[in-house]
């Protein structure tokens, strides 16, 4: 049974959905495949609509780490291989760079506990301090903590002398 | 006035109407808040620099494939809104983790038609780094693995139950760490077994998608089947008021595997072949399990350290977390394996090692 305000939702929270994955893989077609995945289950969901925008956040956000952690490359080589006749990307060194940064931050997400890292995927796509508590079951006081804590682990996981 | 939490400068950073007017004025005026409000502001740019990543989906199009998949009738995926820690222990690595298992021959069954083919009687740690554990395919990939005998783990009231429900002595611990106290829970597992039945097609299903071809399947391996077994075992549990464990002393009969016929070696060096491992971790594995009693247990290397100790004369290995917050010491007497981990540190862990006592 497939829930009547499905396409209403869908059309309001699909983008952010998206963007919350992307930032966990770095790469839109994983992230559209993430997407559809949420959206699939949400359709067959009771989620209030009320609470729909924060379930679905939350859930792209653990779906996307998820697929992160499967070690699924599928999509690096579709990108790898869209990249190659990719017209803005005509410095081959630079596509390189730029996907081996990728692939550190997805290594560093991957490594980091799993409740800070949604905290913090879900707080850089924009959502208040509230809403990452309500998301989360935390009080609003401890979300920044974690968010702080996970920036620190993210930038000395990283090093200081990436060019990010 | 004490200083702001790290969690509020953070919030001050990009939302400091959600902090209260005190903390900022302090923050205002103090000279440590300052700087640590500007390092906060640093990594919180850095962060947001790291995970930037700009798509303008195409809503439309991904509307047309979603009712496309809803009128198919597509199952709805295993979302996770909030996974408690079994959910964290995801699919693909256990998955990784059975392999692991499979390839090291952690496993064994004690039925007479089957031929043993490991015993543990020792363990050696195998370094794998996190990104190679994850690129280790899933064994459905290459069978069908049964759970023939689930773990089914329950407390019990008392030592004396747990003995009876599985044969082993209980351990008492000697003198307990500084910050454990109070008497434990105690928890029995009884065994549990597996049966795994490697199929060529799904290997060759699973090399096809992976853009590979499979090498040709050793004479026998195409329908051998591999029986798993490990435990029962027991364990004392010690938690902190917050039921966080303290302390935990185990036991557990070792695994041993056995297979229907094909020789080990053969099962796992194929196995090996395919698994994408890197050739120095691939080469650990067949080494330290080629004499059919050694068990490698893999340490990842981002978050363990191992090394080796004795216990009253037998050699044990101590694993701890780089990050100093746990360690455990393990080792294997009599096809018996034993364990005393915790948030301790080595030293803490070894000395209850060295002075638990058996009820005879």
């Amino acid at each position: 049974m497939v829930r009547g305000d499905l396409e209403q939702v869908f059309r309001a929270a699909y983008p952010r959905v998206v963007a919350v994955a992307a930032r966990v893989l770095g790469s839109r077609t994983e992230a559209e495949d993430v997407a559809q995945e949420v959206f699939l289950t949400f359709g067959r969901s009771a989620v209030p609509a009320g609470e729909a925008s924060g379930w679905l956040s939350v859930a792209a956000a653990h779906t996307a780490l998820n697929h992160l952690r499967t070690g699924r490359r599928r999509a690096s080589r579709e990108e790898a291989a869209g990249a190659s006749h990719s017209p803005v990307s005509p410095d081959v060194a630079e596509t390189v760079l730029a996907s081996e940064e990728r692939r550190r931050v997805r290594a560093a997400l991957a490594r980091l506990p799993r409740k800070q890292a949604v905290a913090l995927v879900l707080r850089h796509s924009g959502l208040s301090y509230a809403e990452v508590a309500a998301a989360l079951d935390l009080s609003p006081g401890s979300v920044g903590t974690t968010v702080r804590r996970a920036e620190s682990a993210l930038r000395k996981e990283l090093g200081h002398a990436s060019s990010l | 006035m004490r200083h702001p939490s790290d969690g509020t400068l953070r919030r001050l950073v990009d939302e400091p109407a959600g902090v209260a007017d005190t903390d900022r004025e302090h923050v205002a005026g103090c000279a440590v808040c300052l700087s640590a409000l500007s390092e906060t502001q640093r990594d919180a740019e850095f962060a947001g620099a790291a995970l930037h990543h700009e798509v303008t989906p195409d809503a439309d199009a991904a509307w047309l494939r979603l009712s496309g998949a809803l009128a198919a009738g597509a199952p709805a995926p295993a979302v996770d809104r909030a996974p408690r820690w079994r959910a964290r222990l995801s699919r693909p690595v256990i998955a990784a983790a059975a392999v692991v298992a499979l390839l090291t021959g952690a496993t064994a069954a004690a039925a007479t038609d089957w031929l043993q083919i490991f015993r543990t009687e020792q363990i050696a740690p195998v370094t794998i780094r996190q990104a190679d554990l994850l690129r280790l395919p899933d064994l459905s990939g290459y069978g069908d693995l049964t759970l023939t005998e689930p773990a089914r783990i329950r407390e019990v009231p008392d030592a004396a139950t747990a003995r009876s429900a599985t044969g082993l002595s209980v351990p008492e611990v000697g003198e307990l760490p500084r910050g454990v106290s109070g008497e434990p829970t105690f928890h029995t597992g009884a065994r549990v077994s597996a049966e795994f039945t490697f199929s060529a097609e799904k290997a060759a299903a699973s090399a096809s998608a992976a853009g590979h071809t499979l090498p040709p399947v050793p004479p026998g391996l195409d329908g051998s089947r591999f029986r798993l077994t490990a435990g029962p075992g027991v364990a004392a549990v010690w938690s902190e008021d917050r039921g966080v464990p303290a302390l935990f002393v185990g036991r557990a009969v070792a695994p041993t595997a056995y297979s229907s016929g094909v020789p080990f070696a053969t099962a796992r060096d194929y196995l090996l072949s395919l698994s994408g491992l890197p050739e120095d971790v691939a080469s650990q594995l067949r080494q330290f399990s080629g004499d059919g009693r050694t068990l490698p247990v893999h340490v990842m290397a981002e978050e363990l350290t191992s090394s080796t100790a004795d216990v009253n004369g037998t050699p044990a290995t101590v694993f701890a977390s780089r990050d100093e917050v746990l360690a455990a010491v393990v080792w294997i007497a009599g096809g018996v394996v034993t364990a005393v981990a915790g948030p301790l540190s080595t030293d803490e862990v070894l000395t209850v090692a060295r002075g638990l006592r058996w009820q005879r």
